[in-house]
């Protein structure tokens, strides 16, 4: 077993890019929200914690452990190199320990876990003053325009404020307010309410003008294109400059991916997210669209994806990535293959889905039966049409119903020449024996363990 | 009136020897659809009357509106000859044993240069072809590319002088002056002819000669025409000389002297050119009596002819007589039909010959014999070469040529795309052929089946061809080879909805546009932009308010054309370039440098291809281009797309493991051929070489991962040490004007960018001809700027014909290189500005 199994040296050793923050907190105890975690956990009457940490956080996570257990008698395990990203919880770390609840650090994305979680929200100043002086300037409220303000996470412990000034401003506005709970209608992790205190539905943002106060991030780009608003606006917290949002390009790329997608005959699911329910769903979905559109699908754990991982895959057309919104490597353009969403393969290979959208659906969730975006599959006819990217004719095979009718020794051909047609297009078949041209040499010992590190490298 | 029916028709079709399909081609405006007007009067199919002015074969609106044939049409019909001309039909091959009936398919192509992808579809289905040529602006630019391609399909050509009244009515030429221009016309041809034939070939000889009756004179807007043999019959008798011999005579260097009644060799003071007296003078008598109203030498000529003038057109006079009585003395369909049925082959003699140049496969399977001998008891072997649109939105017709057996309704047969491979199952569909039907100009016929020889619609294939296609029954048929056309599509717009919620419907009627036109080009860009490409800027004129009116059916936006550039190099690369694998393990150490002048021609033409025997390609490279020849015969591909310009060269001695990852280092190079440094545009004319490779003793850590990306990185930095370039389209523009509007191009095309490499006069015209090489990219609003500036004289045409580097480098801020490049990537959605070298370039 040892000679399958990483050392764990390599995991201390290995190198990690961040970029360092201020990290002198002159009050860890206030931010960090010691006290309420405390108190959360003696609440719950838990035994066994884990305190997970993002990577630039780490070096304060030995003090967060000293206070928290000065106050509180309870096993405490710091958990770190989070398995995809460190937005979510990674349960099953937890569970190594058999922890009973995860108390999470940094940037989070409100997704949800099967095990209870505490989330520490980030924290920044905010000028209030300057804030409300660059509102005041670009923005007016009426009966007929309507705002809606989002914050980011970072001033959820100064909303109050926030709070006050706007609606001063804008009372027939509206605030998406952060909501850790699951409510009907709660979006990723939001709420709308008004100035008294009434719920509303993510519906009613078409007519408003949303205006996301934070850094310019992931978070503020999944919002601009996941949430359809009359126009995105977003104040930047440092420069207090106030910027239009728009991703037509980003849209008119994506549908090329998405075209690309019809054009792909071997699919790639590509898990980057730890096992769940949903998790589960979406992989079957996955794989049933592919079967029902006639494509190959394959599903692929690599753990954090990167450009070489995935190139090892040269016969994979186009992946399909199920992983946190928050994920940056949707629109990275360096892999050897492109990656979708989700809900982008729908589109491609579910004709009862609208082939037009204006906005996209970052959260897969939304997809599954029973929620708000769910659509059932359409069982494709066989059908041919023009590739665009391609010039040439793309057929959908459907291979159910004429597998029926095909004997078996068909059957077997057509497998055989599946699985021979990939590797025929390579020109390397595999060693080459060169009888009678290597000289005959002794059995020697080989190297031992796997190939990320031997127990005896060479050099 | 149809004077004939389908039955008819498909009785014909079995009398494959008479048979004869063909094309009409010429320059844009020499007055093919006119003239084809006059034999479509003769087959019956509309009035008389009308002939001439109706255009029977511009099925479009717009094609009427504009007077310019868009697409080419085909026509069938049926002609009978008489006994005493059947006798000029040798070839047993060219006419069944008491038969005088013929079936003439024939194809109206277009003229105009941007469209010429349609004549070569035409030529594909046809075996013979008609070129016109206006007598009097002559040979033009694209009648010597037509020609060239038929000549090259192996079509025999026959030829027409058009125009005549205008010579007669407009120039006034006198009767030797015009028989210097026929005369010079006919060597011109002659001359293309030769230079693209060998008379040795298969083919023969098939020069036009006057005397042999191969060439027509006459005005199709008026509808007379004649070759010598209408005037040699009606001399025959009174000379008593025979037919042939007469012929002979009345043509070239014979001159009769009316007074001794001797025939000379040598003009002298007293005899005539024999053509003057005998052909022109009474055409001219004719011209001159009616045109200046005299009345009674009109009727003394008319009873002379032999011409009896309608009731109705009794009191006629001036332009309108002169048409009547023309048209009875010297019928355009008759002098026509007669040189079609006589000097054009029939497909038992053309597919002979042909069938080498169509077929892919081995020239002795049973397709191959199957078309050589045009049989109809052979598999079926038919080439689709276009799509016609059909009432039923989004559908065609599959239009094409039964070269082998007989195309059947309901028959089940296999339907290859150009990208099938015998053996591979790849762009091949069994379906059933819904319907055979027969095409004329603007009615189809059904019609049960069509036997080898003809050309005919099919319904039903349509869903799995997108442009061209071989339909056969024969299992292990080979694909017909596909047509090259001498157009490429250079000129890109991107289009977009108006309402951005129409996007499914442009993309729809994308896809029905890349259908209904042969050289169109829909693309989706890696930016999400839906680009139409084009010949030039008529065609994708033309191409977009089909979209718009009949594929997408929805107000679209064009953007301003854009240019597709190239990128290539300069230098060989100043470093040797390493880069490291991302496990550092593996290091790659390669160079780029630019191919000698004429490779990368070499390779779009096919003469140096992955294809070829790579000891025979060596031999190629080194013997022209001075390649090293060890080297030469270790490419391992090209690139983009295996087959582009571009070339990966092993120049390593000796490495371990480099088989291995080979496969990842080609994989790599299609990615970085496709996708250039600079701007992502293809790459062309570059050759990379790999000196060393090290790599991980350990297979697993040099898979594709390793490699892929790694090689990506170091062609990258190849470029950018190598003095990187951009390449820009460069048109071939030939414009014809007046002497006095000579000026005026020359400053518009300095004010373009252009320069002239050749001007000249037409030989025996006051017209002059101006050659010039202009950037595609320049060009934009050229046709009309030249206008204006001459006066509306000068008349243009553009042909896309070579790479040209943009002078300047893209590396540097403010050039005009630099420029492109940066709004390429703004286009596109990258990052602006200019790559990083480090981030390809790795240290030791």
């Amino acid at each position: 077993m040892a000679n399958l199994t990483t050392d764990g040296k390599i995991c201390i050793e290995r190198k990690i890019n961040i970029s360092f923050t201020n990290n002198n907190f002159h009050d860890l105890v206030s931010h960090f929200n010691v006290m309420e975690t405390c108190k959360w956990i003696t609440e719950n009457n838990f035994s066994k914690v884990c305190l997970q940490f993002p990577d630039e956080l780490l070096t304060v996570s030995a003090q967060i452990y000293e206070e928290i257990k000065k106050r509180i008698d309870v096993d405490l395990y710091i958990l770190g190199d989070t398995s995809y990203a460190s937005c979510c919880i990674d349960a099953v770390a937890a569970m190594h320990v058999q922890g009973e609840a995860v108390i999470h650090y940094g940037r989070t994305c409100f997704t949800k876990s099967n095990i209870p979680v505490f989330i520490v929200l980030p924290k920044r100043d905010l000028d209030h003053n300057t804030t409300k002086k660059a509102l005041k300037e670009h923005f007016n409220s009426d009966e007929h325009t309507k705002l809606c303000l989002f914050y980011d996470a970072e001033f959820e412990h100064c909303k109050d404020e926030l709070v006050q000034i706007w609606y001063q401003q804008y009372p027939h506005s509206f605030i998406a307010f952060i909501e850790m709970e699951d409510k009907s209608k709660s979006f990723l992790g939001r709420l709308i309410k008004n100035r008294n205190e009434e719920e509303f539905p993510i519906d009613i943002l078409k007519d408003c003008i949303c205006i996301y106060i934070g850094l310019n991030g992931q978070t503020l780009f999944n919002y601009t294109i996941s949430i359809e608003a009359k126009n995105w606006f977003a104040l930047d917290p440092e420069t207090f400059k106030i910027e239009r949002k728009e991703e037509t390009a980003w849209f008119k790329r994506r549908r090329f991916l998405i075209e690309k997608c019809r054009d792909a005959n071997i699919i790639g699911i590509l898990i980057c997210k730890l096992a769940g329910d949903q998790t589960k769903d979406i992989i079957s979905r996955m794989k049933q669209l592919c079967k029902v559109n006639g494509k190959k699908s394959y599903i692929i754990s690599v753990g954090k994806p990167n450009v070489a991982k995935l190139a090892n895959f040269p016969e994979i057309d186009i992946y399909v990535m199920i992983a946190c919104p928050e994920n940056d490597l949707y629109s990275s353009r360096d892999f050897y293959k492109p990656i979708i969403y989700p809900f982008e393969l729908e589109v491609a290979l579910n004709s009862n889905r609208e082939s037009y959208f204006t906005s996209h659906i970052t959260d897969y969730n939304e997809l599954l039966p029973g929620n708000r975006h769910y659509c059932d599959i359409n069982h494709t006819k066989e059908i041919t049409d023009v590739s665009l990217i391609t010039g040439k004719i793309r057929e959908t095979r459907v291979q159910s119903n004429t597998e029926s009718t095909m004997e078996l020794a068909e059957k077997q051909n057509l497998a055989l020449e599946t699985i021979g047609h990939n590797l025929k297009e390579r020109s390397w078949k595999g060693l080459e024996q060169k009888l009678g041209e290597t000289e005959v040499k002794k059995a020697e010992q080989g190297r031992r363990g796997i190939p990320l590190q031997y127990n005896n490298e060479p050099e | 009136m149809v004077n004939f029916t389908v039955d008819e028709i498909r009785t014909m079709m079995d009398k494959k020897r008479n048979i004869r399909n063909m094309s009409v081609i010429a320059h844009v405006d020499h007055g093919k659809s006119t003239l084809t007007d006059s034999l479509v009067s003769k087959a019956g199919i509309i009035a008389n009357a009308r002939a001439g002015e109706t255009r029977f074969t511009d099925t479009r609106k717009d094609e009427q509106d504009r007077c310019i044939t868009i697409k080419s049409t085909a026509i069938s019909m049926f002609f009978e000859l008489e006994d005493k001309d059947l006798i000029f039909i040798t070839n047993p091959d060219q006419c069944e044993k008491n038969q005088k009936g013929f079936l003439i398919n024939l194809i109206d192509s277009p003229g105009h240069v941007d469209f010429s992808s349609e004549v070569t579809a035409a030529l594909r289905v046809t075996d013979g072809a008609l070129v016109v040529v206006d007598c009097v602006s002559g040979v033009c630019v694209q009648t010597e590319t037509v020609l060239r391609q038929a000549i090259a399909e192996r079509i025999k050509p026959i030829l027409f002088m058009n125009k005549m009244d205008r010579a007669l009515l407009e120039l006034q030429l006198e009767s030797e002056e015009l028989y210097q221009t026929f005369q010079r016309i006919v060597e011109n041809v002659n001359v293309i002819i030769a230079t693209y034939n060998d008379d040795g070939g298969p083919m023969g000889e098939v020069r036009v000669d006057p005397s042999k009756g191969s060439v027509g004179f006459g005005s199709g807007l008026h509808g007379w025409a004649f070759t010598l043999k209408q005037f040699s019959e009606m001399y025959a008798d009174k000379f008593k000389i025979d037919l042939v011999k007469l012929m002979n005579r009345l043509w070239g260097e014979n001159f009769f002297n009316a007074n001794t009644k001797k025939w000379s060799k040598q003009k002298d003071a007293d005899n005539k050119r024999s053509f003057c007296m005998y052909v022109l003078d009474p055409i001219y008598k004719v011209f001159d009596a009616i045109m200046n109203f005299r009345k009674e030498e009109i009727d003394g000529l008319l009873k002379k002819l032999n011409i009896a003038i309608k009731h109705e057109d009794a009191d006629k006079d001036g332009k309108a007589l002169l048409k009547v009585v023309m048209r009875s003395w010297l019928p355009a369909g008759e002098a026509l039909l007669q040189m079609i049925a006589i000097h054009l082959p029939s497909p038992v003699v053309a597919q002979k010959y042909r069938m080498e140049m169509l077929y892919e496969g081995p020239l002795d399977d049973e397709a191959a014999i199957g078309i050589k001998n045009c049989d109809p008891e052979a598999p079926l072997m038919m080439y689709i070469s276009k799509m016609v649109p059909t009432s039923d939105k989004g559908r065609f017709y599959a239009f094409g040529r039964v070269f082998s057996g007989k195309v059947v309704t309901g028959q089940k047969a296999r339907i290859m795309g150009p990208n099938y491979q015998p053996g591979k199952k790849d762009d091949m569909y069994e379906k059933t052929i819904q319907r055979t039907i027969l095409m004329m100009g603007r009615y189809v016929e059904a019609i049960e089946d069509v036997p080898s020889g003809n050309i005919c619609g099919l319904v039903g294939v349509d869903q799995f061809l997108v442009k061209t296609g071989t339909i056969t029954t024969y299992k292990n048929a080979h694909n017909m080879k596909v047509m090259k056309f001498s157009v490429s599509p250079v000129v890109r717009v991107a289009v977009e909805p108006k309402n951005p919620a129409d996007l499914p419907k442009l993309v729809e009627g994308l896809k029905r546009l890349a259908k209904s036109d042969p050289m169109v080009q829909c693309i989706s860009e890696e930016s999400g932009e839906y680009i139409v490409a084009g010949a030039g800027e008529l065609h994708l004129e033309i191409c977009l308010k089909d979209l718009e009116e009949d594929h997408a059916c929805i107000p679209i936006k064009k953007s301003d054309p854009v240019v597709s550039y190239r990128e290539t190099v300069n230098e060989e690369s100043d470093q040797m370039c390493l880069s490291k694998s991302p496990n550092k393990h593996n290091r790659l150490f390669m160079k780029a440098q630019p191919m000698p002048d004429g490779l990368p021609e070499d390779i779009d033409e096919g003469r140096v291809n992955p294809r070829d025997d790579f000891k025979t390609r060596a031999r190629y490279l080194g013997e022209k281009y001075q390649y090293d020849v060890t080297e030469a015969r270790k490419i391992w591909c090209f690139g983009p797309e295996d087959t582009g310009p571009n070339i990966l060269v092993d120049c390593t001695k000796g490495v371990q493991y480099l088989n291995e990852i080979k496969d990842s280092v080609v994989a790599g190079f299609q990615w970085a051929t496709k996708e250039g440094v600079m701007a992502e545009e293809n790459l062309r004319g570059v050759r990379f070489n790999i000196y060393d490779v090290t790599l991980h003793t350990d297979a697993i850590h040099r898979g594709g991962g390793q490699i892929i990306p790694t090689t990506r990185r170091c062609l990258y930095a190849c470029l950018l040490t190598a003095k990187p370039r951009i390449m820009e389209p460069v048109y071939l523009c030939e414009i014809q004007c007046p002497e006095v509007a000579v000026g005026g191009i020359y400053g518009v095309l300095n004010r373009r960018r252009g320069h002239v490499f050749e001007e000249s006069q037409v030989a025996g015209t006051p017209m002059f001809v101006v050659k010039a090489y202009l950037p595609v990219n320049e060009s934009f609003g050229f046709t009309a700027d030249l206008r204006s500036n001459t006066g509306g004289q000068a008349f243009p045409q553009c042909v896309f014909d070579h790479w040209q580097v943009l002078p300047g480098d893209p590396c540097e801020p403010g050039s005009k290189p630099y420029v492109v490049v940066q709004d390429t990537r703004k286009r596109k959605g990258l990052k602006e500005g200019l790559p990083d070298l480090s981030q390809y370039l790795d240290k030791l």
